[in-house]
């Protein structure tokens, strides 16, 4: 899975911390899923919808290998 | 109270004792039990005199619940990330647990033999041996996963 959530965050002018806090999550959480290292939840994924106002899909997407 | 209700107290109860975790300060506690014991552990063995075989007992228990309060404390921030990495540190310390229970006993017995001619016989771990492993590997592969995440 790939996701766009670094250039969302660099839309709404949020850095990782402000948007770990946002969404109750650590900074290196953010990090892990930007790098895409670690899969969110869906409860996360909708946390992360709400900000950016976006429906999941818009900033999620699968890769051939899923 | 009907079967669906019975159920989902069940379910209840079930993913409370799972998620079940000491506050974070606990922690520290864990780590000074653990360290004291391992300390004592040594001056048992090379300052003390006369039969101190209780008190080695009595260390190996406070060895283990140490490092298990460390186990059991929550992160200074949980997440479902953390959660998600102790999750995978207690199946691979569970899994290399076994290996070593399994193991270990012949790799003692072989070495015991090879120095010595009249080595040790084949006998199984006990299970101080096995549970410190384990809480050494679920510990250890915890904190470099979150380390590296």
């Amino acid at each position: 899975m790939e996701n766009t959530i670094k250039v969302e965050r660099a839309i709404l002018n949020l850095t990782q911390d402000e948007l770990a806090q946002n969404i109750g999550v650590s900074r290196q959480t953010i990090n892990s899923i930007e790098a895409n290292r670690y899969v969110p939840s869906t409860v996360l994924a909708l946390k992360l919808s709400q900000i950016f106002g976006k429906p999941v899909n818009a900033f999620f997407r699968l890769t051939e290998n899923d | 109270m009907n079967v669906k209700k019975i159920m989902e107290c069940e379910q209840k109860r079930f993913y409370k004792i799972i998620n079940f975790r000491l506050p974070h300060k606990f922690m520290v506690i864990g780590i000074v039990v653990a360290s004291l014991s391992i300390v004592m552990m040594f001056v048992r063995a090379f300052a003390m005199e006369g039969d101190t075989e209780w008190l080695k007992a009595v260390l190996k228990k406070t060895l283990v619940i140490g490092m298990l309060v460390m186990s059991v404390s929550k992160d200074k921030q949980e997440d479902e990330m953390t959660q998600s990495l102790r999750s995978q540190s207690y199946a691979i310390a569970f899994v290399l647990g076994v290996i070593y229970a399994l193991v270990m006993p012949y790799v003692d017995f072989g070495v015991s033999n090879a120095l010595k001619p009249e080595g040790e016989t084949l006998k199984d771990l006990g299970d101080f041996q096995v549970l410190v492993f384990m809480l050494m590997i679920q510990l250890g592969f915890y904190h470099n996963l979150k380390l590296f995440r």
